[in-house]
């Protein structure tokens, strides 16, 4: 319902300013009377506190307050809430809270830290899942029984917290067809770090007996109810608000140091800033899960897949968080792209003593695609198949069963695979260079999807023409909320998208949000706003129809007009009508709210799940083609190639940023991001110097198609489109450098040594002895 | 509900002082400030290693002398028979001092390609060839097949020393004493850098080949420096490599073919950004490039 | 004892420590909150300063050595709330996402604008070495670079 176009190239309005440095993000916001905050972070991955004395840092001068693990009572969680604010007697990974300062300076605050006297026992600490998997293994969390659940479903036990399962048709007797190939793979993927520029940041207040909290987070919502849940007061008694947010990629979905400056503004009664120094960052990020993964496939000689079996564990570090949702996705990542028969998947969330990982871009499906697609490589191979003929025999298509037996509408993996071929032969190869190189491409498939979940909007109509749109949306470099949101409001009214101005997050003002994430904003936040915008046109079409003696279904919105359809010029502009409504009814607003769906899944087929079906499918084929130094392992990308399922493209330009930028990302885990971890269970990597994210020099422009028409339940046809960028770059570039070096990958990333380290044989090939070879015993709970 | 208790402000207590910086107005005033101070003092020339002591966890000096920006110290002199260049120049004016000397390519290569743009502007050459804990330093090697002599002052006057033997004290030069001159001889002969970083820039390089060649009349290698960067914690030479290339053409695969062959004398240090076998693995392969680039330049 | 420094014209004078880093200097005691504290070890260019018109890390340079220096931040380089001519082809290219490597990017590529006007695509992609985006992939810089270059 809107007369005009909501497509359009519209530039992002927060430009200008942050170009000339005005922007104000959390760490630039600075309050009379602040604190200064610090946290006190253990230096050992497993032991017990067998004394905590701050008595003599309180006497540290400047030294305003000091909170400890009495002052939060409360534990959180995803699924489970097994994870408290700061370690109470046991201590579970290296850098894990202990005690927090607010001080005058900074300085002071860290020396009041130095000042705080710890006496730790060390205790034996579970490094990896193979570590976790053992039988007798220490337990990373002894009283894991006794831990409230919040999602019944999941299967538990020793230091699996959460394990999901998908089962469908009959595998066994798949894997026993006479006629069938068995292919098995085995995969590792390490941890990745968002390197968000902005780091964890927050100003704390509290006034009048609630909580201001100021955070850089895509979350406000789960800020609000987890803090209020760990300090152990009312959620109403927070509110949260948001200024820009310098980057966030999934590292700010999850709660991190909010808590700490709420609890010292309380205590000393001053605002408080707890800012992450760029260490802490490094150390204790909520990094993208390190994973294992092996995947079984029974296969015929024409190339059907009859059959697959998997085993994923992800290593969620000491606390469930993100991971024991993200065991849901494996059925729709690692179960995705092609169409199954007869399946069966375990994904576990594990416990070790390592800093908690989280949520990044495509959780989960980054590294199940890298599986799935090299997995897929290794089929072809062995039964002599061309990998994209193979590819386009089994993607999903239109009718066909997900893992889930969820029913895929709409031919679309096949087209877009076709308008893949077209853009690759478009393009003229660069001749053959005869530098020694080895030389190799692919082309990959993958499936995302978009986190829909609960959204809210109001529109108010201000009488100048102008409206105002307030939800609980944040703005973290997407341009989701600059972009697509008041394009979507502008073209419903048939105003100019500056008319529409765009209030930030807001816990007090704005309803109920999931958050900024999972490719959702536009999908949810437009579908919310949509429909509070498509009120308000529909009271102002009301009050025109009085104003201008027509029948409100004979009156269009265009150019900040509200006319009779074919009589440009007549009728009044929204300001008037605005303006009467106002003086006639009261002020105009419209409200709008949205939630999933809802896509049925087979009935009795998954356990665990969060979710069952994926509302709103996004598919996307990569290709790359790489040059690899056979000296020095170095791979270079040659050429890069996407074509995305975006639904509709309300914003094309924005659309190609978010792919350049998030295949930038993908190549960097690809190929040079590494995070590993000591034997004293520390991140080895604690700065830019060692954690190496795509420089200037590292990239090349990708080129893009954006595959429209695709169905989608969002607004206006729309899907998420900044998040699946990242989605198939390790698969691609896994696949090509196979391919360039006849070499199994079976790891990422593809640094040169790795690379090297494959070229000359140095190392046998991957196995994952703690992944039992009957797949039904990797099960807790029998499926 | 437990509640932090807010904290009155208590008696003042001094906390340590911060570092002094005493910027230097004379080499003079500098080298006697350097004295005066003994162990609590440190030269402090571009900053860029200093500056990055917090994530090291070390703690600053008590006092600095900043010496960046002394006339006497960032002048490059160069006469037909030796360069001399001040301490505290930084890469990028040395990259640019040594652009019309085709002799010094590999230094040039050195200085100008190190970190990145704005980091070479502020980085000096004194501190990269005294900062025994930097193993990855770009120009170590690059002098190194120069035949550097290192110029070392304090109050009481100046010495000089080859830069081998300047590598095995520096850790434990004397407080007070500062490397103020590196001196160069000029000869003919043909120089390269080859430096591996793990991405394309910017990064410090995992492995270093500089090489220094004089061929005679015939083409043949009259003459050979090759020098070892990064691989170990501190830079060398690669004497039996130097050698092996004596009275040959210099044929690239030929020399790294004998490069693979000899490797084995380097014992490669682990580290976070790559491990040992790594470092030692592509010395042949930069050998290899080394001497394509010589021969080129 | 105190530092003076002129920072976008102003002369202004800091209390701070003498190895107290520029850019807590500037963000804190000046209110100028532009430039970036992202690595603090000079690799990410979020805190790049022009000191005495050349591309500098203020993390990595001490108040001592930014005392009697001209220093140009982010917010000085384009007169009366203006943009220049990289911030114009930024904000054409819709180049920006989260923005906080611009104030550091602005400032290099300003930098580079006048001091390499013939800078080519790889010159641009060298020069940037040291000024990390996270987000955009870079490729929207490198293309504004060459618009702002073209349009002289």
């Amino acid at each position: 319902m809107s007369d005009v176009s909501a497509t359009m190239d519209l530039r992002r309005r927060d430009a200008a300013d942050k170009l000339r440095g005005r922007t104000r993000y959390t760490i630039d916001r600075y309050l009379p009377g602040m604190l200064h905050a610090a946290v006190l972070r253990a230096t050992v991955p497993s032991g017990r506190i067998v004394r905590l004395d701050t008595s003599r840092a309180a006497r540290i001068p400047g030294v305003r307050a000091i909170v400890t693990a009495t002052d939060a009572p409360g534990m959180i969680g995803i699924g489970i809430a097994d994870h408290p604010l700061f370690a109470r007697d046991v201590i579970r990974y290296d850098g894990e809270p202990l005690a927090a300062v607010a001080a005058v300076t900074l300085a002071q605050a860290q020396a009041a830290l130095a000042a705080i006297e710890v006496e730790i026992e060390p205790l034996p600490a579970i490094l990896t899942m193979a570590d976790a998997l053992a039988p007798d293994a220490t337990l990373v969390h002894p009283d894991w029984r006794s831990y409230e659940v919040l999602l019944e479903g999941g299967a538990r036990g020793g230091n699996v917290a959460w394990e999901a399962t998908v089962v469908r048709g009959d595998v066994d007797a798949a894997f026993a067809r006479p006629d069938v190939e068995i292919v098995e793979s085995c995969f590792r993927v390490g941890r990745q770090n968002h390197v968000a520029f902005e780091p964890r940041a927050v100003v704390a207040s509290y006034e009048d007996g609630r909580f201001h909290i100021e955070t850089s987070t895509q979350v406000p919502w789960s800020i609000r109810n987890a803090t209020a849940r760990l300090l152990g007061v009312p959620a109403s008694q927070v509110r949260v608000t948001v200024p820009p947010v310098g980057g966030g990629f999934g590292l700010k979905f999850d709660l991190a140091v909010e808590p700490f400056a709420a609890l010292l503004a309380r205590a000393s009664g001053r605002p408080v800033r707890l800012v992450n120094s760029r260490e802490e960052e490094m150390l204790t990020c909520l990094f993208r899960e390190n994973a294992d993964i092996r995947i079984r496939s029974a296969v015929t000689r024409e190339g059907d897949i009859v059959g697959r079996e998997a085993v994923v564990l992800m290593d969620c570090g000491a606390y469930g968080g993100e991971q024991i949702f993200l065991t849901t996705m494996t059925a729709h990542t690692l179960g995705g792209n092609y169409k199954l028969e007869n399946v069966r998947m375990v994904s576990r969330a594990v416990y070790t003593n390592t800093t908690p990982n989280g949520a990044f871009r495509c959780c989960n499906g980054v590294y199940n695609t890298f599986a799935l697609e090299r997995h897929t490589d290794e089929i072809a191979s062995r039964i002599g198949m061309d990998p994209l003929a193979f590819r386009r025999r089994n993607v999903l298509g239109d009718k066909d069963l997900g893992a889930t037996g969820q029913v895929f509408e709409s031919n679309v993996l096949g087209p877009m695979l076709d308008r893949m071929d077209t853009l690759r032969d478009a393009t003229t190869l660069p001749p053959a260079r005869s530098d020694g190189r080895l030389h190799g491409r692919a082309t990959t498939v993958g499936t995302w999807f978009v986190f829909v979940g609960p959204s809210a909007a109001t529109v108010n109509m201000n009488a100048d023409g102008t409206v105002t749109l307030v939800t609980s949306g944040v703005e973290i470099g997407s341009g989701s909320m600059m972009q697509s949101l008041p394009q979507i409001v502008a073209s419903t009214l048939g105003i100019a998208p500056e008319h529409v101005i765009v209030r930030a997050a807001d816990t007090d003002a704005a309803g109920y949000d999931v958050g900024v994430g999972g490719g959702r904003t536009t999908v949810s936040l437009g579908a919310a706003s949509l429909s509070a915008a498509q009120e308000v046109r529909t009271k102002l079409l009301k009050v025109a129809a009085d104003m201008i003696e027509a029948a409100p279904d004979d009156l269009v919105m265009r150019d900040g007009r509200i006319e009779i359809a074919g009589a440009p010029g007549s009728g009044r502009t929204v300001a008037e009508v605005a303006t009467r409504a106002q003086t006639v009814g009261g002020p105009v607003s419209g409200t709008g709210a949205f939630t999933g769906a809802g896509v049925p899944a087979m009935p009795g087929c998954v356990a665990g799940h969060f979710i069952d079906a994926i509302d709103i499918p996004v598919f996307a084929v990569h290709d790359c083609e790489v040059a690899v130094d056979p000296e020095t392992g170095h791979v270079e990308v040659l050429s890069y190639r996407v074509v995305q399922d975006v639904g509709r493209a309300l914003n094309p330009r924005a659309i190609h940023g978010q792919i350049q930028g998030g295949v930038v990302q993908g190549l960097g885990y690809a190929l040079h991001e590494e995070v590993t971890i000591g034997d004293n269970g520390r991140v080895c990597q604690n700065g830019f110097e060692t954690y190496r994210v795509p420089l200037a020099l590292d990239v090349v422009p990708v080129e893009i198609n954006l595959y429209e028409g695709a169905p989608s339940i969002g607004p206006l046809g729309t899907k998420g489109a900044g998040e699946v960028p990242i989605l198939n770059v390790g698969a691609a570039v896994a696949c090509a450098v196979a391919n360039a070096t006849g070499k199994r990958v079976q790891a990422l990333p593809l640094t040169p040594p790795r690379v090297l380290e494959l070229l000359l044989d140095r190392k046998p090939e991957l196995t994952l002895p703690h992944i039992a070879d009957k797949w039904a015993d990797n099960l807790i709970r029998p499926h | 509900m437990m509640s932090g208790s807010p904290i009155q402000d208590s008696a003042v207590v001094t906390h340590d002082a911060p570092a002094s910086i005493y910027v230097a107005r004379s080499l003079a005033g500098a080298l006697d400030a350097l004295g005066e101070y003994g162990t609590a003092g440190a030269p402090f020339a571009g900053g860029t290693w200093i500056m990055r002591s917090p994530i090291r966890h070390q703690p600053l000096k008590t006092h600095y002398v900043a010496i960046g920006r002394l006339p006497e110290l960032t002048a490059v002199r160069i006469s037909s028979d030796a360069i001399e260049i001040g301490a505290t120049i930084t890469h990028a004016a040395l990259a640019a001092a040594l652009a019309g000397l085709p002799e010094f390519a590999g230094l040039a290569a050195a200085a100008g390609h190190s970190a990145n743009p704005a980091i070479r502007a502020m980085a000096t050459i004194g501190g990269n060839l005294a900062t025994s804990e930097f193993a990855a330093a770009d120009c170590v090697p690059a002098l190194l097949c120069l035949d550097a002599d290192v110029e070392i002052s304090d109050r009481r006057g100046r010495e000089h020393l080859s830069l081998t033997d300047f590598l095995k004290i520096r850790s434990t030069l004397a407080p007070g004493r500062l490397v103020t001159r590196i001196i160069l001889p000029r000869t003919e002969r043909k120089t390269a850098h080859v430096r591996l970083p793990l991405r394309r820039a910017g990064d410090y390089p995992v492995a270093i080949v500089s090489l220094s060649v004089s061929l005679d009349a015939t083409s043949r290698v009259q003459a050979a420096r090759i020098a070892v960067g990064s691989v170990e914690a501190t830079a060398r030479r690669w004497p039996r490599l130097e050698a092996a290339l004596l009275g040959r053409p210099l044929d690239a695969t030929a020399v790294a073919r004998t490069a693979t062959e000899l490797t084995d004398e380097f014992v490669g240090r682990d580290s976070v950004d790559a491990p040992a076998w790594y470092r030692v693995s592509v010395l042949p392969g930069l050998v290899r490039r080394a001497a394509i680039a010589a021969l080129g330049s | 004892m105190g530092f003076s420094l002129t920072v976008n014209g102003d002369r202004l004078s800091c209390a701070a420590d003498p190895a107290t880093p520029l850019v807590d200097i500037l963000r804190e005691e000046m209110h100028l909150t532009g430039a970036k504290p992202v690595c603090r070890e000079g690799f990410c260019g979020a805190c790049m300063v022009l000191v005495d018109g050349e591309p500098t890390p203020s993390c990595l340079v001490p108040a001592a050595l930014a005392d009697g220096r001209e220093i140009h931040t982010v917010e000085g380089l384009a007169p009366h709330g203006a943009l220049n001519r990289i911030q114009t082809a930024l904000e054409a290219s819709d180049a920006v996402q989260c923005g906080m490597c611009f104030p550091g990017m602005v400032v290099s590529l300003t930098h580079l604008l006048t001091a390499r006007p013939d800078a080519s695509r790889d010159d641009i992609r060298a020069a940037l070495t040291g000024n990390i985006c996270r987000c955009t992939g870079y490729e929207r810089i490198v293309e504004a670079t060459l618009l702002a270059l073209a349009t002289r």
